[in-house]
Formats: structure tokens, C-alpha cells, sequence
């Protein structure tokens, strides 16, 4: 297994052996297909951050994730949030289908 | 290393991204076109409601042509989610000024997608909208013709009724 990018708390491996990715969320990890690794990104990048501090929009600061088609459910704090944008970000860029130039220190 | 994310897909992300949106767009565009019908068949412009009718339905097609490019590119379209539908408007002059400045929108997303894949180096999306940069040529310019044909009626005495009658000529 191949390590693409690690963040803060993050990790994403790709498998060659078995033609899928591997997240790893610390105390679980989870596997998902590339179709799973887009919805991921679809999900994660359309959180909002500003809404974490603004008490009337998310008054707990905590996002329900839900992956892998129902498969897996994570709730994530503002920290938690930000180092998964990045990890997705720049995985991306890593996997060679992101142009995006800027990579960011993990 | 084997490249499993360029094998399960054949456009940068961006693209897809920026695709999105104008999914998005195209689809708010229908929707849009859907509530002029509504107010000009309430109106009494009923040529005028059958020509939105069918500019809702072209839309829409322009909308599902996206997202199926996606699906083929093994990209992930988004059922775009659609809220704030403008119902009202002050003539059938401002119906078509309005819809002329939502084409002029739709006109310049689309050159932004197209300059974005180009620099990406994303040739297949590059490509793709080729017949949406033409399709918008020809969306807009019908619309400045009825607005000519507008102006050149003028809307005093019969004139709304000439002008519902004329827009027929652009019902394909």
C-alpha cells in the first residue's frame, strides 16, 4: 500500500493490489473506491467553515459525516474539518487529477 | 506506482467542480424560464408562454448534456439543488431583458469553464463545450432579435399583442 498524503490526522493510501484507497481516520480506517474518494471530496470541500463560527448556523462547531454509502459516520470538529480539507485537497493534487499547483505543509 | 484515479477518470477535478455549477446554472436557467412562462400565460402573452416552455425544456437538456459528460468522464455530477426563482416582473419587456442578461451569465460561465480546462490542460472539456460556446451565440442572439423586434413594434396600442404574436417566429 502506497502512501499518498498524510495531514495533521490524516492519512490516504492507495492499494494497487486491490485498485482502491485507503483513509486512515486515526482510531478507524476506511477503505473506499475512487467513485468514494470523489463523493468524499464532494462532501468534505461543500462544508462550510465559516458556519462554524457563526453560533445561528452551527451552534456546536461539530459536522456529521456520513461515507461510503451510509457504510461509515464520523462527527468532526472544526480542527478535524480543516485538516480533512486538506488531506483532500492535496491528496488530489498528489493522485495526479488536481491541477491545483499550491501544496500545502502537512 | 499505478495511476488508479486517472484510470477512474478522465478530466482534472476542476473541470468536474466548475461543470457543476453550471449544471447548477443550466438547471436554475429552466427553472427561470419555467416562471416567465407562468407569468406570461397569466399575462395574456400566450405565444410568448409556449416560447419559454420550450426554452425550459432546451435548458434542460443543456443540463442533462453536463451531466452526462461527467458520468462518462467518471466524474460525480450533482442533482443541483434550486431556490430563488424570480415570479415577478414589471412587462413582457423585462421578461425578455432579463432573459437576455441570464443568457449573457450562462455566455460567460461557459467561457470561464473553457479557459480554466484550457489552462488545466483538460482537453476533453475544453472540447465538450465547443457546442455549448456555439449554442450560446445562437441563444443569444435570439433574443436580441425579439427585443429588436420589440422596439421596432413599440407596446402602445396593439403593439403587445403584434409583439406575442411575432415572438412565434423563434418557436422552433
Amino acid at each position: 500500500m502506497k502512501a499518498i498524503y498524510k495531514s495533521q490526522f490524516y492519512a490516504l493510501f492507495q492499494s494497487q493490489q486491490e485498485r482502491c484507497f485507503y483513509i486512515d481516520f486515526g482510531q478507524k480506517t476506511v477503505r473506499a473506491s475512487f467513485c468514494q474518494l470523489l463523493a468524499l471530496r464532494q462532501k468534505v470541500l461543500s462544508i462550510e467553515i465559516e458556519d462554524h463560527f457563526d453560533s445561528d448556523l452551527n451552534q456546536h462547531g461539530f459536522e456529521l459525516l456520513q461515507l461510503c454509502n451510509k457504510e461509515h459516520l464520523f462527527i468532526l470538529n472544526t480542527h478535524e474539518v480543516l485538516d480533512l480539507k486538506q488531506l483532500i485537497q492535496n491528496g488530489f493534487v498528489q493522485l495526479g487529477i488536481s491541477s491545483t499547483e499550491e501544496i500545502l505543509m502537512a | 506506482m499505478k495511476d488508479i484515479a486517472r484510470q477512474g477518470m478522465s478530466i482534472k477535478v476542476e473541470s468536474m467542480d466548475m461543470l457543476n455549477i453550471q449544471i447548477k446554472m443550466e438547471a436554475h436557467a429552466s427553472a427561470t424560464y419555467l416562471a416567465m412562462a407562468s407569468w406570461c400565460d397569466q399575462n395574456g402573452f400566450f405565444t410568448s408562454a409556449k416560447f419559454f416552455h420550450k426554452q425550459a425544456e432546451e435548458e434542460r437538456e443543456h443540463m442533462m448534456k453536463i451531466f452526462n459528460f461527467l458520468i462518462d468522464a467518471g466524474g460525480s455530477p450533482i442533482s443541483p439543488e434550486i431556490t430563488n426563482i424570480n415570479h415577478d416582473y414589471a412587462s413582457i419587456v423585462d421578461v425578455f431583458e432579463s432573459t437576455l442578461d441570464h443568457e449573457i451569465a450562462v455566455t460567460k460561465s461557459i467561457h470561464a469553464i473553457v479557459l480554466k480546462s484550457r489552462e488545466v490542460g483538460d482537453i476533453a472539456t475544453e472540447r465538450f463545450l465547443d457546442w455549448f460556446v456555439m449554442e450560446q451565440v445562437e441563444e443569444e442572439n435570439t433574443i436580441r432579435d425579439i427585443l429588436d423586434m420589440i422596439s421596432v413594434t413599440g407596446t402602445e396600442g396593439v403593439g403587445l399583442q403584434m409583439i406575442d404574436d411575432h415572438v412565434g417566429n423563434w418557436i422552433e
